[in-house]
């Protein structure tokens, strides 16, 4: 009896013991992962969070939480920038301005993907399937080179914003008609073809005092024709001034032709001081704020949705605010079209432009379940189905099996441009420099910008800073 | 409290004791220099980090065997001191002589080569004289409108008049705000497209006001924010003084029929020219500090950069770490012998008194 009492008890602690075990290796094998992202803080970070957490099955079986930091845009580099150089190792992917990549890859911070991509033939299909302009400018560095770094978050680009109950008002149309013997546009293909003669026509046209006639009624308060970003913040006057320069066949210091490729006499050339010149020569159309130097894209979308500019080009980032009416005095108003361009001697519009948004990357310490599980999100998030959806709900896709769906164009007003749109995109410079390039320069076109300096004096003063600096970075000869 | 030291002989250096802090010291130094030159860095860190721990305990055990029990009573600041200033400010006067930049692994010893460089290189040392001109400016400026309002808002206060205290806490207000809760609030109020100003001046000149079109017009714009903000503050300091004087030198001046310009001079300003050089010397030190409510109103655009946003844009947005910390032991030494040349004058006066 005794016996068989110690053997029942034996019995027992055995299968307590082998449940034990099972049930360890059941949880052992279903692993709880957090990964942790720095992202900036706005619709199209906001929408992937909400699409991750109610959406995303991880094929490994694993219980994948994404950490999201939301940082307002005014921070963000700063913030990323102190988390990362600071070594606490907190971020497994964050969001980063293309421009960012040298910097931080030089510090050891972004993991280069070239051999996640290689393992993985889904994520290299996706990769595959990517516009060129946009896997160069967000994933590559030395730029344009096969080195790749990130995936595509939210890619972005200029558009036009304008009023269609301004424009297409006949008495407008037929004031224009007769001052500038042109067709004022009206519908999104007319402002597909605006260059940037016809878009200081119309800035000159639409500056009107309050109490002057304005489509048919009284104006209740100032308005302006055109505005762009010509703010001394971050790169907002930069990438005005970049998309100014290329278009008119200038360049900025480009790092692919380094290390024969100087700073002065190309920063500096005949074309980019004309180009800048031409450029500024907008600003007296702006809202007056231009003069202060502190028109950014915030500001400039806040004109507009106030209802105080006829024409603003800006990121179609920013877009969403201006359809909602709780956001926008000019929501039910708006007709949306490319970027303006320069017309060449063949009639046809150069519209090479600074590129906007964003490319997501991974971070060196991350463990290989990390990195196995961030491969399985990105994966996930660049397949045709999420992209789609993203782009639905007010994202945009830089996958062209994506894009060149026609369903596409429905999805957001300015989407009609898209496809056509990203042909013409460019970015600045993925040096590690970049911010110290940055800054000088901005100071130096704010200077401009606010009158007290010409732009030849501007161009030069930024060339030789560029070619000290590069020079003793060892980039230039 | 008092504390009763005990005189005891001290201990031989070559004693090994843990009360010994002569031989403790010395052989901390001894494997710390070692370490540094032999190990690599995120070693010898730590090496050097338990020497100075060592030598830390070596005190506090001689402290307590010899009763010195004051001693031991700050030590814990002292530590606190140590680990939070005192070392962050060696490491980075130690930084200021490499070449070094946070987001970037490689370090190299350059000697003075950043301080010559920020003072004689044709590209920075104009924008570093540009910068501190500009700080000298906005500190003479804001400092003095502060000065005065807040010395007339103190003497308004000092009376009684029907919601003192109502309108006292109002007047507290911007002093308790965020600076950037105020920066925002200043931007919107000098837009010249949403701005009251704006509005305000348009409504009769019909013309629309740009107050940041020029330098002269952001500078007045940032010291009326920074003075709107901060002179509270020096009424505060010039309210006690004011209420502090009794109230029986006035009756006595008052049937000596003394004028009231003499009055303020004999009576009121002795009481408060302490307190009013304690603002000075406060408003002084934040105002040299200046940055926040400039990136927040222009950005440093028009020519309103002062030294501070220039040592945080370098240091902490461009990651030139080591040209950072130079820039700021310049800054350092600008403020000591600032520092100095005020507690002399301050000194001389108060003897001449």
């Amino acid at each position: 009896m005794k016996y068989k009492t110690r053997l029942k008890s034996f019995a027992t602690a055995l299968s307590f013991v082998s449940l034990m075990t099972v049930g360890g290796a059941i949880k052992a094998s279903a692993e709880d992962v957090v990964l942790h992202m720095a992202v900036p803080d706005w619709p199209p970070t906001r929408i992937m969070k909400d699409m991750f957490d109610r959406e995303y099955k991880p094929a490994s079986g694993n219980k994948v939480t994404l950490d999201v930091d939301f940082i307002p845009w005014p921070d963000f580099y700063t913030r990323v920038n102190a988390s990362l150089t600071s070594g606490e190792k907190k971020y497994n992917m964050a969001v980063s301005d293309s421009q960012w990549l040298g910097a931080f890859i030089e510090g050891g911070y972004f993991r280069k993907i070239n051999d996640l991509i290689d393992a993985d033939p889904d994520l290299k299909k996706a990769m595959d399937g990517m516009h060129p302009k946009i896997l160069n400018a967000y994933s590559t560095y030395p730029n344009s080179t096969a080195n790749y770094y990130g995936f595509p978050q939210f890619p972005d680009i200029l558009v036009s914003y304008a009023r269609k109950d301004i424009f297409c008002n006949d008495e407008e149309q037929k004031n224009f008609k007769a001052k500038y013997n042109k067709k004022l546009p009206c519908t999104g293909e007319e402002f597909d073809d605006v260059d940037w003669e016809l878009f200081g026509n119309i800035g000159e046209f639409f500056m009107r005092k309050k109490g002057d006639m304005l489509a048919g009624k009284p104006a209740d308060d100032d308005f302006y024709g055109v505005g762009f970003q010509v703010g001394k913040g971050y790169d907002f006057s930069t990438s005005s001034v970049n998309s100014f320069i290329w278009q008119a066949g200038g360049d900025i210091w480009d790092e692919t032709k380094a290390p024969d490729g100087h700073a002065e006499g190309q920063v500096n050339s005949d074309v980019a001081v004309k180009a800048l010149d031409h450029m500024l020569s907008f600003i007296k159309y702006m809202p007056p704020v231009a003069k202060t130097g502190t028109m950014d894209i915030f500001k400039t979308d806040e004109l507009f949705r106030a209802g105080k500019i006829a024409l603003n080009v800006d990121w179609v980032g920013l877009g969403e605010a201006s359809l909602d009416p709780k956001t926008s005095q000019v929501a039910d108003k708006l007709v949306f079209g490319m970027a303006p361009g320069t017309r060449g001697a063949d009639g046809k519009l150069n519209r090479t432009s600074q590129i906007g948004g964003q490319p997501f990357v991974l971070t060196t310490w991350n463990t290989d379940i990390i990195n196995k599980e961030a491969v399985g999100f990105v994966k996930w998030w660049l397949s045709k189905d999420v992209q789609t959806e993203y782009a639905s709900k007010g994202g945009q896709s830089a996958i062209k099996d994506v894009y060149s769906d026609p369903k596409y164009s429905t999805y957001r007003p300015w989407n009609r441009t898209w496809a056509s749109s990203l042909d013409y995109q460019k970015d600045m410079w993925h040096v590690p420099q970049f911010y110290d390039l940055l800054t000088q320069q901005q100071d130096q076109y704010d200077l401009a910008i606010t009158g007290k300096q010409d732009a030849k004096t501007t161009l030069d003063n930024v060339a030789k800073y560029q070619e000290n600096l590069l020079k003793e970075a060892g980039l230039i000869k | 409290m008092t504390t009763t030291a005990i005189q005891t002989p001290p201990t031989a250096f070559t004693t090994l004791a843990l009360d010994n802090w002569k031989l403790a010291i010395a052989g901390g130094l001894g494997v710390s220099i070692s370490a540094c030159l032999a190990m690599p860095a995120t070693s010898s860190f730590w090496v050097v980090a338990v020497m100075m721990a060592l030598v830390a305990v070596t005190f506090v055990v001689n402290a307590f065997r010899r009763h010195y029990y004051g001693g031991l009573l700050v030590s814990p600041a002292i530590a606190v001191l140590f680990v939070m200033n005192i070392f962050p400010l060696l490491w980075s006067l130690g930084l200021s002589f490499f070449s070094y930049q946070s987001n970037q692994q490689a370090i190299r010893f350059v000697g003075l080569a950043n301080y010559s460089k920020l003072l004689t290189d044709d590209l920075k040392a104009p924008e570093l004289w540009a910068n501190l001109t500009n700080t000298a400016m906005f500190t003479v400026l804001t400092v003095s409108v502060q000065m005065v309002i807040g010395f007339l808002l103190a003497v308004l206060f000092a009376k009684q008049f029907p919601l003192r205290r109502y309108l006292l806490i109002l007047v507290l207000t911007p002093m308790m705000l965020s600076v950037v809760a105020v920066g925002v609030f200043f931007s919107y109020y000098y837009d010249p497209t949403f701005g009251v100003i704006s509005q305000i001046i348009k409504a009769w000149t019909g013309e629309q006001f740009i107050l940041f079109s020029s330098k002269a017009g952001a500078v007045a714009g940032i010291v009326f924010a920074d003075a709107w903000m901060w002179s509270p503050f020096v009424m505060l300091l010039v309210l006690a003084g004011l209420v502090s004087v009794p109230t029986y030198l006035y009756e006595a001046a008052a049937i000596d029929r003394v004028g009231s310009w003499r009055r303020f001079w004999t009576i009121t300003f002795p009481y408060i020219r302490g307190l009013l050089m304690l603002a000075l010397l406060f408003r002084t030190i934040e105002a040299f500090k200046m940055a926040d409510l400039i990136i927040l109103l222009t950005k440093g655009g028009n020519d309103t950069m002062t030294i501070s946003y220039h040592v945080i844009r370098i240091a902490n947005e461009q990651n030139k770490t080591s040209e950072g910390a130079a820039l700021s032991y310049l800054l350092l030494f600008v403020v000591i012998v600032l520092t100095n040349l005020y507690l002399y004058i301050a000194n001389r006066r108060s003897q001449g008194n």
